[in-house]
């Protein structure tokens, strides 16, 4: 068997054109850093008054909106907004509501009413659905949601009344953090390399294999159990390391930032694409793709994607 | 803050790996984790790691007046803290389920089993007795809190001196450390923990179990028990139905176990007492190793390169062309291949050029050359870094 051994080495930063005219912009602070002396203000969040002197209490960008001071953590746990698309994880079962955990302060609430019965169908809530909970979802299955509102202490509450939500078969979660996965129109893709992909807002992201046939009366509680091909499992290990390489960089994750850096990872082997340096390589000619694209015309779907990497070729 | 989930296939992969009696760590069932006790500057202190498991103990006295019911006999206060520091799922100021557990059964363990003789802890009867206080802090949870804290808390107390007193009449004079000699307490045995983790409903068994193999487990049981065989306490907890039959294997394994701790912290006790005794250094910061990693790293150097082409050209029509060319990779097997032979180790040579300034790029070229050597129709682009040539060709071409 062979081992791979490296010596410790100096990383060499990772410098692009685009990124520092960017970090010249942003007023980042750590915590304890003064904002400004200035009392006219009023502090929003990640701040705090120190002798008459306005503190950063996060360590990110400060933000002002005419007289609102507030900052903006770099890393933090999910904060939901109304119409998120999150992952989660089942935690609890109780009474008339599901506890799911989808990394945020609080668990969110999944409540019985909230959620398609199999088979479609559209009546109240008994008192045997309700002994029933457990066969739809157990603690430690995995969900697909969206966000339908907010409590007032902060906790979500999810629905999955789509086709399109529901309980979540085989696949690969990966954990990255919430504030890369960019904001888009549509979190669900088939990615042209042959597997799909779920961006949950809340950092969780979900490969899967393209399912061949949609079935309509699925509701979302049909898993199959059928044994995945080797090549699908090979493409789901690779956008997986993907993933996790553009994440140590903390490159805004979308459909199409995936691809650029699958198919800029073609070249190596599936496990090599963790190294440092390669990581390093991947996300200079993500961002370069990126670039090129954002120069021609933002490519809204992934159909626009082939001929952005044309272009981007010539 | 809530701890992450374990994910369904986690914890099938640990209960599929425990029914084929395979452990995360390699560890055999029967197998604890290494211990390592180490003592600090003051009498009375102590920190056990138990793997990754890392628990620190203080042990401290004072005089106070004793309790109405038992005038002669000093008092003992155990007290276990979990910290944030230890796990994210540790809340400060959250008095938890299993916070109540470790102090119970601390208290149990030791207070209990009589291990300490609290008759000798009293001056004067009736008026003034020492309060021992024994505080165990959690400092990194990697499983079996439970045992670190008891080995924690009786090498302690085992290590703890308490300071000389004398008694005329009804005067009590307290020695200082300098003055006199503080003495040690009075320990019978000492009473050590066992945990053992049941899974599978009471199939399978484990001895101390690593943090995730807890998380997964169906019940627990601790034994709590001295070198003498004696068993001081045993706590079952999780509900599961325990055999006779397995409760009697598990004191047999206790017992084993238990003796080789004890010995463990004899050693450790006799070391410490040697070192304090010759004068040397002793403490927390001499027993931690001096982790030193050589690391080869170097500042990027900018290097003159106007004549490089043809001085590099120069040289390579002075030099011999080598006897062998292997000019393709030979397949060895999956995943391996080989390109030439291989030179004479080089590394002794390095330290005679440490003198000339070196720079980033002949670093990388001592590893190119090696295959430079055997291909020496490389295209131009490379040229430029055979700046080094002279020197490492006559080292490398015999």
């Amino acid at each position: 068997m062979a081992v791979e051994m490296r010596l410790p080495a100096v990383h060499k930063p990772i410098s692009l054109a685009a990124s520092q005219s960017n970090r010249d912009d942003k007023h980042l602070v750590v915590p304890g850093d003064v904002i400004t002396s200035d009392t006219g203000f009023m502090r929003g969040h990640g701040t705090y008054m120190d002798e008459d002197r306005l503190t950063a209490s996060v360590a990110g960008e400060v933000e002002r909106v005419n007289k609102l001071i507030c900052v903006r953590p770099l890393k933090t746990r999910y904060n939901g907004e109304v119409g998120d698309v999150v992952i989660g994880r089942i935690t609890e079962v109780q009474q008339k509501r599901w506890k799911v955990e989808t990394n945020s302060r609080l668990d969110s609430v999944l409540l019985l009413s909230s959620v398609n019965l199999p088979g479609g169908e559209l009546r109240r809530r008994s008192a045997q659905d309700e002994l029933a909970m457990r066969d739809y979802l157990q603690e430690g299955d995995l969900i697909s949601a969206e966000v339908q509102s907010i409590f007032s202490d902060g906790a979500l509450s999810l629905h999955t009344r789509s086709l399109k939500y529901g309980k979540l078969g085989q696949g690969v979660l990966v954990l990255v953090s919430p504030s890369i996965v960019k904001r888009q129109k549509t979190h669900f893709h088939n990615l042209p390399c042959g597997a799909s992909i779920i961006l949950g807002n809340n950092g969780y992201v979900w490969l899967y294999p393209t399912p061949g046939h949609q079935d309509e009366e699925a509701g979302g509680y049909y898993t199959s159990m059928e044994p995945v091909s080797l090549s699908d499992r090979e493409v789901i290990s690779r956008l997986r390391n993907c993933l996790l390489a553009l994440a140590a960089h903390k490159v805004l994750l979308y459909d199409t930032s995936v691809l650029y850096c699958y198919e800029a990872s073609l070249t190596h082997q599936i496990k090599d694409i963790l190294k440092p340096e390669i990581i390093g390589r991947a996300r200079c000619v993500t961002s370069r793709a990126q670039l090129a694209c954002a120069n021609m015309a933002v490519p809204a779907t992934t159909n626009d994607y082939k001929k952005s990497a044309e272009s981007y070729e010539t | 803050m809530r701890d992450t989930p374990l994910s369904n296939c986690e914890r099938l992969f640990l209960l599929k790996a425990i029914e084929e009696k395979k452990r995360l760590d390699g560890r055999q069932t029967y197998d604890y984790r290494n211990i390592k006790i180490t003592f600090g500057t003051d009498y009375g202190c102590c920190s056990v790691e138990l793997g990754k498991t890392r628990v620190f103990c203080q042990v401290s006295g004072e005089l106070v007046p004793p309790k109405d019911s038992r005038p002669t006999e000093g008092i003992m206060f155990f007290n276990l803290e979990l910290s944030p520091m230890a796990s994210p799922a540790f809340e400060p100021n959250r008095q938890s389920e299993l916070l109540v557990t470790l102090n119970r059964q601390l208290e149990r363990c030791l207070r209990n089993s009589k291990c300490i003789d609290t008759e000798s802890l009293c001056v004067v009867s009736g008026e003034k007795v020492w309060q021992i206080r024994v505080d165990v802090h959690v400092l990194n949870h990697d499983g079996n809190l439970m045992d670190a804290a008891s080995i924690a808390a009786i090498s302690a107390l085992s290590h703890f001196r308490r300071p000389d007193v004398a008694i005329q009449g009804r005067d009590v004079t307290v020695f200082s450390p300098e003055e006199r000699d503080p003495i040690p307490l009075s320990i019978y045995h000492m009473p050590i923990c066992v945990s053992f983790a049941f899974f599978l409903q009471g199939s399978y068994l484990l001895v101390d179990p690593c943090e995730r193999e807890e998380r997964v487990k169906d019940g627990l049981l601790v034994i709590a028990m001295n070198k003498h065989r004696e068993i001081c306490s045993i706590q079952s907890s999780g509900g599961i139905m325990l055999l006779k039959d397995q409760v009697l294997r598990c004191s047999k394994i206790a017992s084993v176990k238990v003796s080789e701790i004890t010995e463990l912290i004899n050693k450790a006790l006799e070391n410490d007492r040697k070192i304090r005794k010759e004068g040397g250094k002793f403490g927390f910061a001499e027993s931690m190793p001096k982790e030193r990693i050589t690391t080869l790293k170097r500042d990027e150097v900018p290097v003159e390169m106007t004549d490089v082409k043809e001085t590099a050209s120069d040289i390579v029509d002075r030099t011999e062309t080598t006897a062998e060319v292997v000019p393709s990779a030979v397949l060895v097997g999956m995943g391996t291949a080989q390109i030439g032979e291989g030179i004479v180790n080089s590394w002794a040579l390095e330290e005679d050029e440490e003198d000339e300034p070196q720079t980033e790029d002949r670093k990388t070229d001592e590893v190119m050359v090696i295959s430079d050597i055997n291909s020496l129709n490389l295209s131009s682009s490379l040229t430029h870094k055979s700046a080094t040539y002279p020197r490492n060709s006559l080292c490398n071409v015999f």
